[in-house]
């Protein structure tokens, strides 16, 4: 995935702006950057690697222009390259391109350009939009016209802006791909994602599919791709810019972590009556009793899925999560079920898929995201948000923590009413995290396994979901092999794989059937001197088969799995900060993925 | 030439005023229902301050966590002290980044944005004096830093003197120009800490022209724990509290929930996501944090209740300071002061303290608390428990 910015109206600071923007998108894909300024000619500049790349090569050119794009990529089509980079020009150098998204008819269009002439400098799908843009413009089509040719031609998913020699203005399309337009006075901005502009402005307005919009310094224009004029309403983002500073922290994932506390009481803000034993969430009108609940979701979501399946299925409701990819595949069948998206950005395109597929076979649909205004809220007949705030690490944290805080609230309002026990045990959960950053010794533990041949996390029922959580969260910033495994597997298979330098982090709350099995397994592996690290509530007697503990505080069981998850988190950031690992943009990983 | 910097003092813990500062630094203790130190950010903020400078150390994941980047739009640069060596040494600390004319503020004290504006229009009438600070009068001189002031000029400054002759002391609100920075480095070391007073006390020696200007608006400071109470109070008293009035003197979050049988007693503010059961009566001079829960038929006078404070039905709670997650049970009893207290080595006699619960204290059923209780953090005290003096923290008691 791929991160874009344009900016018109700031004539002397266009590329710093552009540059501020790009910073901004950086956790959306890193592996090159490039700006394109258009004045009477259009000129680009691009560099493979980080940013900061892209700035070294400015500081000795000098870019003038009140009219820019700019572009970070994450390699879909063709290896990260300077060649490869965005913005692509046409032939004659007199329009630049952005894009974000898959063409998928890209060779057939490409061939046919080839055919007719034109040469293409880079072996991406994006190229052929400037020399479509480009044939339209030798017809005689004005710039806009051009841009919209385009735009019918191709096929795919897309957020795409383009800037014109001698133009005064930003072209730019949206379809399954994010796109937000920033309006201030004298000024707009266009980007994947708030942030970019922020600083600059609040008022924003979304994009929807199949809509094209021009911007200039004067305002904005939005219309259909047929050209009919679209109504659009300008919203006003709520947190402020500096919300996506690191405030002293070494890296945002660690702040992230530290933000859970308050990320989960905005969560649970104004929503919870515990004493009159009540949820309400306002975004739902009528909470509906649902008779079925099929999740769909990827990656970290999926693991919250597998915990909000489990909760309904309390509640005696049936209940199922399934990989979102996997269910676009082979559809189950939906019936009277309703379809629930989880998705921090509100723009994965496996999930977005998932959903689309139940709503087009009659299923009710409901979002559970972090973003308003994003397509996943825009597409389903419900949404709650998680209210977790803006999340910059690629690897999910907080946003993890909010989702099963919001699933609970969820299953309460609709499912099991009246649970005063639960919603005491949420309004407690905020300092309980607190609690558990507060006295970790995670990070003393971690030091002693940077050697570990690999990691594998146990656990039953509610803290099955977390084993794999854990265990993903090592993969993704550690580089380092990790599985998580139901405790109750780990006979069947993997324990071939245990051995002494093969760490078993074994998560075990309560004093109840789960646990006493859990510590079951946790023999099994120390039979195989494998260390085992215990996340325990200090209920069950697993500190006695455990070389290291890391201790939650007592509660109810459906929250021990939220406080061993931020364990969890701080043993793998521990161990990718002293493994020297890039934290919060790991290698070959995209905040959310908008391709399929 | 005007003050646009201030340098913020926030990296001690607070000693005295223990067992509240387990998890937190002392500016992060609440006064009412907020951190000490968002009076002070609020105040600077008001006297026209634009960036602000704060040097954090003991617990400083707190500090940063709580407020972020910025603090009401003005920007917060946070840099750290590692080791708490005295005041000047902290000053120290934020010499990287000050690069002209900066108020210095202790962070641990409320303070009122007029006494900032009066500090910031003396620097400016006389832009040539190494340093300019603010004094107030008090009766009990011999308690504090002790100043004499002849026009305008400061012409001693003495740390706890030993006669009745001084009556103003020194508000530790001050104007310095960068120089300041050379003469904190020229002065010694006492008992190995570097103190600002004892570079003021060098520029007074050596002729270097020290300014002071009476002010006022000072809140009492919050040395011991029962000053929780009385800066608590005297805030409700001027009403500098956030939350709407839903009528004189009595403030709530419009997130929090009370029970329309449940009465609140002016003044009191009841912070965001509480809640108030049925039949429970909450103030006079009560505050609660975020997200505190009083149930039915519970009685809090004369408290402040921080975060996720959870008083158990029938309870009641007279004079009390709790920290943050405490949990106490049905039919608690804390009668309230007056009550001799001993910190340290020191007993303070007939203090109005019920008492102190520290962080993550939890209390089962019918527990009875004896007036000037300390009860360390993480505590536990079981169904019945009568507990007094000092608990110390991670105790279980039972009896």
């Amino acid at each position: 995935m791929c991160g874009i910015v344009g900016c018109v109206g700031r004539p002397d600071e266009t590329l710093d702006v552009l540059m501020h923007g790009l910073s901004k998108l950086e956790y959306r894909g890193y592996d090159s950057a490039g700006v394109a300024l258009a004045n009477g000619t259009v000129e680009i500049e691009k560099r493979e690697g980080e940013l900061e790349n892209l700035e070294t090569a400015l500081e000795d050119i000098d870019l003038g222009g009140s009219v820019g794009i700019g572009h970070t990529r994450w390699s879909t089509h063709g290896p990260p390259s300077d060649r490869n980079s965005h913005p692509h020009a046409d032939c004659e150098g007199r329009v630049a391109v952005i894009h974000n998204g898959i063409i998928e008819n890209f060779q057939t269009v490409k061939d046919e350009l080839v055919a007719a002439g034109h040469e293409f400098d880079s072996d991406t799908d994006t190229e052929v939009i400037p020399h479509l843009i480009e044939s339209a413009l030798a017809d005689g089509a004005s710039p806009e016209n051009a841009f919209r040719a385009a735009m019918e031609r191709i096929e795919g998913s897309y957020a795409i802006a383009a800037v014109f020699a001698g133009g005064d203005a930003v072209y730019c399309a949206r379809e399954d791909s994010p796109l937000v337009l920033g309006v201030d006075d004298g000024a707009t901005y266009l980007a994947s994602d708030v942030p970019a502009f922020r600083e600059f402005t609040d008022r924003v307005i979304y994009l929807d599919d199949g809509e094209v919009a021009r911007i200039d310094a004067e305002g904005w224009s939005v219309t259909t791709l047929a050209g009919e004029s679209v109504d659009k309403s300008v919203h006003t983002v709520e947190w402020d810019a500096e919300e996506t500073g690191k405030s002293g922290y070494d890296h945002f994932m660690l702040k992230e972590i530290h933000e859970q506390p308050r990320a989960l009481r905005q969560c649970l803000r104004g929503r919870v009556d515990e004493l009159g034993g009540t949820v309400e969430l306002e975004e739902l009108d009528e909470p509906p009793r649902p008779t079925a609940v099929q999740f769909v979701a990827c990656g970290t979501s999926y693991h919250a899925a597998l915990y909000g399946a489990q909760l309904f299925q309390d509640a005696g409701i049936p209940a199922q999560a399934f990989l979102a990819s996997e269910y676009v595949t082979s559809p189950p069948p939906a019936g009277e079920a309703l379809v629930v998206g989880v998705t921090q950005s509100g723009e994965t395109a496996d999930t977005l898929s998932a959903l689309r597929e139940a709503k087009g076979r009659g299923a009710r649909t409901l979002a559970l995201t972090n973003v308003v205004g994003s397509t996943v809220s825009r597409e389903c007949d419900h949404v709650i948000y998680i209210r977790a705030g803006p999340e910059i690490g690629v690897a999910a944290s907080k946003t993890f923590a909010s989702q099963l805080a919001a699933l609970n609230l969820f299953a309460l309002a609709t499912a099991n009413g009246g649970d005063r026990d639960g919603l005491g045990a949420l309004r407690d959960l905020p300092s309980e995290v607190q609690a558990v950053i507060d006295d970790s010794t995670a990070a003393d533990i971690a030091v002693e396994y940077l050697d570990a041949e690999g990691y594998f996390f146990i656990g039953r029922g509610l803290n099955y979901p977390v084993a794999l959580e854990g265990a993903l969260k090592l993969k993704e910033i550690t580089y380092r092999h990790a599985e998580g495994f139901a405790a109750g597997e780990l006979k069947h298979g993997p324990l071939a794989l245990v051995t002494e330098n093969t760490p078993v982090i074994a998560i075990a709350t309560g004093d109840g059937e789960l646990a006493r099995k859990t510590v079951g397994n946790v023999k099994e592996v120390e039979a195989r001197n494998a260390p085992v690290i215990a996340v325990t509530d200090g209920q069950s007697d697993i500190e006695r088969y455990a070389d290291h503990v890391l201790p939650i505080p007592e509660t109810h069981p459906r929250t021990a799995a939220v406080l061993a998850n931020v364990q969890l988190q701080l043993f793998a950031y521990h161990t990718a900060a002293q493994l020297g690992r890039s934290i919060d943009k790991p290698r070959n990983l995209a905040k959310s993925v908008t391709v399929e | 030439m005007s003050l646009r910097t201030a340098v913020v003092l926030a990296a001690g813990e607070g000693n005295r005023l223990r067992p509240l500062t387990h998890n937190r630094p002392k500016p992060m203790l609440p006064a009412a229902n907020r951190p000490v130190l968002e009076y002070v950010f609020d105040a600077l903020i008001d006297a026209g301050i634009e960036e602000i400078v704060v040097v954090i150390g003991y617990k400083r994941d707190r500090v940063q966590e709580h407020f972020g980047p910025t603090y009401r739009d003005v920007q917060l640069q946070y840099v750290t002290q590692e080791k708490q060596l005295g005041s000047g040494h902290a000053l120290l600390e934020a010499r990287s980044v000050v690069d002209e004319p900066f108020l210095v503020v202790n962070g641990d004290r409320v303070i009122e944005s007029g006494l900032v504006t009066d500090v910031i229009g003396e620097f400016e009438a006389h832009p040539d004096a190494a340093a300019t600070l603010g004094v107030l009068e008090h009766r009990d001189a011999r308690q504090y830093g002790a100043v004499a002031l002849h026009e305008g000029r400061i012409e001693e400054i003495i740390e706890k003197p030993d006669t009745d002759d001084y009556r103003l002391i020194n508000a530790g609100v001050y104007a310095f120009r960068t120089s300041i920075f050379a003469a904190i480095e020229a002065t010694e070391r006492r008992d190995g800490e570097l103190r600002l007073t004892d570079t003021l006390a060098r520029l007074i020696d050596s002729g270097e022209g020290v300014r002071g200007v009476r002010i006022d608006g000072l809140s009492p400071h919050a040395t011991y724990p029962w000053d929780l109470l009385t800066v608590t109070r005297e805030i409700l008293a001027r009403g500098r509290v956030d939350e709407p009035a839903r009528e004189q003197g009595i403030w709530v979050d419009d997130t929090s929930l009370v029970h329309d049988d449940a009465t609140l007693q002016a003044p009191v503010v009841v912070g965001p996501d509480c809640e108030v059961g049925p039949g429970a009566v909450v103030g006079p001079d009560v505050a609660l944090g975020r997200n505190v829960t009083v149930e039915a038929n519970a009685t809090v006078t004369r408290s402040v209740l921080d975060t996720d404070t959870r008083i158990g039905p029938g309870s009641t709670i007279l004079d009390c300071v709790t920290g943050q997650d405490v949990t106490l049970g049905a039919a608690n009893t804390i009668p309230g002061g007056p009550a001799d207290v001993r910190i340290d080595t020191q007993i303070y006699e007939e203090q109005a303290l019920g008492a102190v619960v520290a962080d993550r204290v939890h209390a089962g059923g019918a527990v009875t608390l004896a007036p000037g209780t300390l009860v360390g953090p993480g505590a536990r005290l079981y169904t019945g428990t009568r507990a007094s003096g000092r608990i110390e923290a991670d105790a279980e008691v039972l009896g």
